[in-house]
């Protein structure tokens, strides 16, 4: 099973090092050699197992940190990501945030941490309901956790631009509250989180549209009771069940955590879980090929050959959304050639907020566009000046795709009813509700 | 505390610490014990706070219990008689009214691996196993698979099997998953002894357990469950059902742990059962929802289902548009897609395909272009009706003119011409258009095969094959393999004179048999050629058994069995899918034919998917290749297996995807390599003709050439302490690489009016992360006027620091007197290994691949030596030649060098027998070492 487990700065210095089965590889032996030889930014782009000198590396990267494990055997790599994957939501659970200085300070409740989580290679739990039975160490926060503070504002988990939704701040501090605290918030956030995946073909037909989807649930309540969460009652699951009359919130597949109760769910379509404290992903669904609504964008592209070797592209950019929706930062990226290597770029663009540039890496043009209202339609054109154009080079420019961010928006239309905590929590308990959409991966084809 | 000359505070720190430990306030000692912690984390020594720390230990603040058992778990191998110190706490422990601290005891002894422990851990230890708290029986439950591996024997005396037997049975779940995990630890050592015992009322227990256990519990009983094998189809349709909700699991390990158990069961199903339908139906959507996880588990789960495809293709028929590649997947997801979006490839789906695939061609990423190109052709050849439209879609991908494409696209048009023969010549006229923008041997080889095909469609055919002949010296082996074939196809009885043996051989056999007997010969080289394959790079059938048997394990990622790469993994335990029983005989299997590599029963023929040059040679021989292939039982795979590697060089095919082009022409088969290498039962016919063994003794020794690591240079000693810098000590040194390892060679001289005793040495941080291997070994004090001399090895996993000069060392030594610091520089020759010797093949597309600015040039002035000595010169410092040109009186050498971190630097050494001058051309993608590398090559030839 596991042999060894890292936690590495983006440096590559080892923040905490767990010997699991006590092997005595001193750590120069290990991860620093393969480490030495590949360098520590190929983690970014290499797919793991990798193996070197009998050992297997398989890392996860959060926060900008490594989350590694060693091995020595034959052990399920899907296991360890699961794992690696646990552990830093649950260092983050703890520690309130994830960062290097967090993780430094901390080491000691991460060890902790880790004791329980592995014995002798094997995966003990990742539960927060049983190890905080087990945790002794306080967890040491950089600064007092304070509601004003909306610096680190953001949605957990989705790394969004999205704010002013919640006071999201509440969500970053740890779990167990520390004793010098007062205050103990009872509060529970609900998230739906949707990552849409479309390409529309060069014809302007929708090929292919994705909808992968989940429900999470970050949970500060001291005493676990347990809550009801409705979601639309035409909710319906797989390719012919209908149900209800409006219009119909279907996905393809679902799976539930296995702590969420279903006895409910088929008639009332609500799910009942105790949530443990922290995070969870509670609910994950897929739907493809058929979505509700139409994809919230349109674009028509056109690419010409100018005279001599410019190459001329104009964008009409339109978005399908009703007005009062609007898109938080699009931005739009196109191949324009592949072969070549000196090019230049002139632009018109619709408005002074928007910007674009040439990416000489991509050899792409990236059009960022900072709001977009439902409903508006922009355009922009681009004239790329492209050594010996040939009529061959036109095949070269390439799809264009989009990434972006919708803010409470569910594309399948999926909603929270209600929720509701029984008994009923003592004290002020507070409970949000948030919706996001993004993209995952977005694409145009010309 | 010779060890940390570099960090005089952590002298300072220890003895802070060492107070603060003693302290009598619990808060400072806990915040001591953590400082200890971190410093162990980044990587210091504090062993010396040792018994500091074990003091601390008898307290009943639980946390500052569980950092101290932490320290102790670190520490105690290196200090074995101060952990005894420990014990009587431990013993103590072990009978606290806390669980938790009994808990911690037990699971911390289990982790000092110190003999004398061992003895006081028994007690303790049958007692926590029935100790009434579950969190003490599971910790225990783990500790016996510590203790069964510091010590078996002890286990088995003392019962402890038996007691973990039972906790199979016990009520709470997490202690059932922790036996099993111990259990199947344990068992995997002692083969034979059926230690889980696993029989219907125990896989019970185990189902019922499954249901109530964590998520990890679920694994290790779902894994545990695998090797059961059921009685009957009955007993398995059961356990398939109980194991089938496991399926909509978050966790994904979980559910692929449930598919790997209903991928085996189902083996036993018969397949006219509807619940077999069911559970096909029921497997495909857990399978599709990994793809939407982030990219590491996109990753494992695409090599998985890679190998379900294979085995069950029917699961995922309908599920083509998930394998869609997005645009920001990672390469390394792309490829895989690719692959599978092949296999699923059928006349159903193929349109849609091939539009995805041409997508894929304009793509910007060039390894994955290649291989959507390449996959164009596979389609072709797997989906008939699908030929025409694949032709003329890489047709319009040869217009675009872009290098890469054009010559993949070539490449796979061959492939087409052999499976659906005169049926598309009409494009032949497009192809010859692109003649001149071919560079690469393997589409160089490609075209000459079309040309020399159809020869007589082309009307020039003559003059094409002569241009390609011009270059005959200068192209690497599988070009000039195909030009000898085709050649010979026209018919033209010019034996090339090439200095590759393999390939002179071949043109000598040729050459022979058409001067002896043209009938034959034409029969041989004009032969039938074998169909190519509709599925290429299958996995062989046992393997694939076996792999599907460790589904969701790292060997189903790599696609090799466990054995090939678990460390002294005991005993080969191969895994087979069960069999099935007799009502299931009956039932059809259409995937089992398709698997299975087609050898034993009549056309078509797979190609062979290594490379066969060997086999050609030897069929020659055997008998006209027209007769039946011997059927090779399932054991001779390992013949291929041993052999492969070195054949690989050999003939220099790299690219096992694209290795069609060296066969068809003869009929070889991998049955012949197979043959030659496996048994050295070679058939009468060709242990009869002498030649032909010479021959093949000669292929074998061009892989030589590794392993002469005498003669490297060694710089004389200089001085590099004088005695006056060091009051008194004087050290010259040099350095030397012997046998493969890096040494230091010093003298100590003793210039001071004391003797000199307790010598250390340490290194600073340098660029090649050079340190000691081991002591500086100065056993004897040193008298005054004395000089010893010490060699000192060295290994290159010190720490890593840019130096400038980069080979410049700094050193500290210490001895009785004090600390001296002085540094000196290495010949970066030192760092050369013993294996740079690059292939020739790879040496090509590395220089190619290196960008231009990265090459630097140096003169290397008056200078006589013929290459053959510089060569000889330069092969003793490991610098190897790769190859060896002559032209307009210039000898040019083609050297590479590879440096312990794994740096390869590629030379080109220009030899002018009219000057005295050595031009030095070297690339290298880390450029900063090109000038040190060059000074060596001045220095390694001067001496």
């Amino acid at each position: 099973m596991i042999s060894q487990v890292f936690i590495l700065s983006s440096q590559g210095d080892h923040l905490i090092y767990k010997d699991c089965i006590l092997m005595h590889y001193s750590q120069e032996n290990s991860l620093d050699l393969y480490l030495k030889l590949v360098g520590i930014t190929i983690l970014l782009s290499v797919q793991c197992p990798q193996r070197n000198k009998n050992l297997n590396f398989i890392h996860v990267r959060h926060s900008g940190l490594y989350w590694v494990v060693s091995t020595k055997d034959n052990p399920s790599p899907f296991t360890i990501i699961e794992f690696l994957n646990r552990l830093a939501a649950l260092t983050k659970d703890y520690c309130g945030s994830l960062s290097e200085k967090s993780v430094r300070m901390n080491f000691a409740l991460i060890y902790e941490l880790l004791d329980e989580m592995v014995d002798y290679g094997y995966i003990q739990t990742t539960s927060t309901d049983i190890l905080k039975n087990f945790i002794q160490t306080e967890a040491v926060t950089s600064k007092p956790f304070s509601l004003f503070d909306l610096s680190n504002v953001g949605l957990f988990g989705a790394e969004t631009q999205q704010s002013k939704v919640a006071p999201s701040a509440a969500a970053s501090r740890p779990i167990v509250a520390s004793h010098g605290e007062q205050v103990r918030k009872n509060e529970i956030f609900v998230d739906v989180v949707e990552r849409l995946s479309v390409v529309i073909g060069s014809n302007g037909v929708l090929m292919k549209a994705d909808v992968e989807g989940e429900i999470r649930v970050k949970c500060y309540l001291p005493t676990c009771s347990e809550m009801r969460i409705g979601l639309n009652e035409e909710f319906s699951i797989g390719k012919s069940q209908l149900r209800g009359y409006g219009a119909a919130v279907r996905v393809d597949e679902c799976s539930f955590h296995q702590a969420v109760k279903l006895d409910e769910f088929d008639t009332y379509r609500i799910l009942k879980v105790c949530p443990s404290q922290g995070e969870q992903t509670l609910m994950q669904y897929q739907l493809s090929d058929e979505l509700p609504c139409a994809p919230p964008f349109r674009l028509f592209p056109t690419v010409e050959k100018d005279y001599g070797s410019r190459l001329l592209i104009f964008l009409k950019l339109r978005c399908d959304l009703p007005p009062k929706r609007y898109l938080t930062f699009v931005g739009i990226s196109q191949t324009v050639a592949r072969a070549l290597l000196l090019f230049s770029l002139s632009q018109e663009l619709s408005s002074p907020e928007q910007s674009a540039e040439l990416q000489p890496r991509s050899k792409a043009v990236l059009w960022t566009i900072p709001r977009f209202p439902g409903g508006a339609q922009l355009s922009a054109v681009f004239k790329v000046e492209v050594p010996r154009l040939s009529s061959a080079s036109l095949l070269e420019v390439g799809p264009i795709s989009m990434s972006f961010e919708l803010p409470k928006y569910t594309c399948t239309g999926l909603q929270v009813r209600f929720l509701r905590l029984s008994p009923t929590q003592p004290g002020l308990s507070q409970r949000w509700v948030r919706y996001v959409t993004h993209s995952d991966s977005y694409t145009i084809r010309i | 505390e010779t060890n940390k000359l570099y960090c005089t505070s952590v002298k300072c720190c220890i003895f802070e610490l060492k107070a603060e430990l003693n302290s009598d306030k619990k808060e400072k000692k806990k915040e001591a014990v953590k400082k200890v912690i971190a410093s162990m984390t980044v990587g210091k020594d504090v062993s010396a706070l040792f018994p500091d720390v074990v003091n601390c230990m008898q307290t009943d603040n639980l946390e500052l219990k569980k950092l101290v058992y932490l320290y102790l778990m670190n520490y105690a191998k290196s200090q074995p008689d101060m952990a005894i110190m420990a014990v009587n706490t431990f013993v103590k422990d072990c009978e606290d009214p806390n669980p938790l601290i009994r808990a911690l005891a037990v699971r911390t002894m289990g982790c000092i691996r110190v003999d004398k422990i061992t003895e006081y851990l028994c007690e303790p230890l049958r007692k926590c196993l029935k100790d009434e708290d579950p969190y003490v029986r599971k910790t225990a439950a783990v500790c016996v698979a510590k203790l069964h591996d510091i010590n078996a024997q002890l286990v088995e005396d003392q019962g402890f099997l038996d007691t973990l037997k039972d906790l199979i049975s016990d009520s709470n779940p997490m202690v059932v998953a922790n036996a099993v995990a111990a259990l199947s630890e344990i068992s995997e050592s002692h083969p034979n002894c059926n230690l889980l015992d696993l029989n219907p009322q125990s896989i019970n227990k185990l189902l019922t357990a499954l249901n109530e256990c964590t998520e990890w519990g679920q694994i290790f009983i779902l894994d545990c469950l695998a090797n059961y094998t059921p009685r009957d189809d009955r007993e398995s349709q059961s356990i398939c059902e109980r194991v089938t909700p496991r399926l909509s699991h978050a966790n994904s390990a979980v559910v692929l742990s449930a598919v790997k158990v209903l991928m085996k069961f189902m083996e036993m199903l018969p397949k006219d059962l509807d619940y077999y339908g069911t559970l096909l139906k029921k497997l495909a959507p857990p399978l599709v929802t990994l793809l939407s996880a982030e990219p590491e588990l996109q990753y494992v789960a695409l090599r998985n289902i890679n190998l379900i495809v294979q085995k069950r293709p029917e699961i995922l028929k309908h599920e083509m548009k998930v394998f869609f590649v997005k645009y920001n997947d990672p390469i390394y997801v792309k490829l895989e897609k690719l692959d599978i979006m092949i296999r699923l490839a059928s006349q159903a789906n193929i349109a849609q395909v091939l539009a995805e695939l041409k997508e894929y061609a304009t793509e910007v990423d060039v390894d994955f272009v290649r291989k959507a190109v390449r996959a164009i052709g596979r389609c072709a050849i797997k989906v008939e009706q699908s030929a025409e439209r694949c032709v003329s879609t890489l047709l319009d991908l040869i217009q675009t003119k872009v290098n890469y494409v054009v010559q993949e696209a070539i490449v796979v048009i061959k492939d087409i011409f052999r499976k659906y023969p005169n049926k598309y010549e009409s494009v032949i006229a497009t192809l010859c258009e692109n003649l001149d923008s071919l560079d690469e041997p393997e589409a160089r080889a490609a075209m000459i095969w079309i040309v020399g095909e159809y020869a007589e469609r082309i009307d020039n055919a003559d003059e094409l094959l002569e241009s390609f002949l011009e270059g005959f010296h200068d192209e690497s082996t599988q070009v000039t393999t195909q030009q000898n074939t085709q050649v010979l196809h026209k018919h033209t009885q010019n034996t090339p004179d090439s200095d590759n043996p393999d390939l002179r051989d071949r043109g000598y056999i040729y050459w022979r048999l058409l001067s002896t007997d043209p009938v034959a010969a034409k029969e041989v080289v004009l032969a039938e050629k074998p169909l190519i394959s509709e599925e290429t790079d299958l996995i062989e059938p046992t393997l694939l058994e076996e792999l599907i048997c460790h589904i969701g394990s790292l060997a189903s990622v790599y696609h090799k069995p466990p054995n090939a790469f678990v460390e002294g993994s005991r005993g080969v335990q191969h895994k087979r899918l069960p069999a099935r029983t007799a009502s299931g005989e009956s039932a059809e299997s259409p995937d089992a034919g398709q698997s299975v590599g087609g050898v034993s029963d009549a056309p078509p023929a797979v190609i062979p998917s290594q490379g066969d040059l060997l086999g050609d040679l030897l069929n020659l021989d055997l008998a006209p290749p027209s007769a039946s292939v011997p059927v090779v039982p399932a054991s001779m795979q390992m013949g291929v297996d041993l052999l492969g590697g070195g054949l690989d060089s050999l003939v220099g095919l790299h690219r096992p995807s694209g290795s069609q082009y060296l066969s068809g022409d003869i009929g070889g088969s991998p049955i012949a390599v197979g043959l030659a290498g496996g048994t050295g039962g070679m058939p009468a016919g060709l242990g009869g003709t002498p030649a032909m063994g010479g021959g093949l003794g000669d292929l074998f020794d061009l892989g030589g050439g590794v392993g002469m690591a005498t003669g490297s240079y060694v710089p004389p000693k200089a001085v590099w302490l004088p005695a006056m810098k060091a009051k008194g000590l004087e050290i010259s040194g040099t350095f030397a690489r012997r046998g493969g390892g890096i040494h230091m060679d010093l003298s100590l001289t003793n210039n001071a009016m004391s003797i000199m005793t307790d010598f250390a040495i340490q290194f600073n941080r340098n660029s090649f992360g050079l340190a000691p291997a081991g002591p500086l070994q100065v056993l004897t004090p040193l008298a005054q006027n004395q000089t010893i001399d010490v060699s000192l090895p060295l290994n290159t996993n010190g720490p890593i620091m840019k130096m400038e000069p980069l080979n410049n060392l700094q050193v500290a030594v210490k001895n009785n007197i004090d600390v001296f610091y002085f540094s000196c520089q290495y010949p970066i020759s030192l760092l050369f290994v013993e294996d740079g010797k690059m292939d020739r093949q790879v040496f090509l597309a590395t220089w190619k691949d290196i960008p231009s600015e990265n090459e630097t040039q140096y003169q290397i002035k008056d200078f006589h030596l013929n290459s053959d000595a510089a060569s000889t010169k330069l092969q003793g410092s490991n610098v190897f030649t790769v190859a060896k040109r002559t032209v307009d009186a210039q000898d040019l050498l083609y050297q590479s060098i590879k440096l312990t971190n794994g740096i390869w630097a590629l030379a080109e050494l220009r030899i002018q027998s009219i000057t005295p001058n050595y031009m030095l051309a070297l690339k290298c993608r880390a450029p900063e070492v090109s000038q040190y590398i060059c000074q060596c090559y001045e220095l390694l030839l001067r001496n």
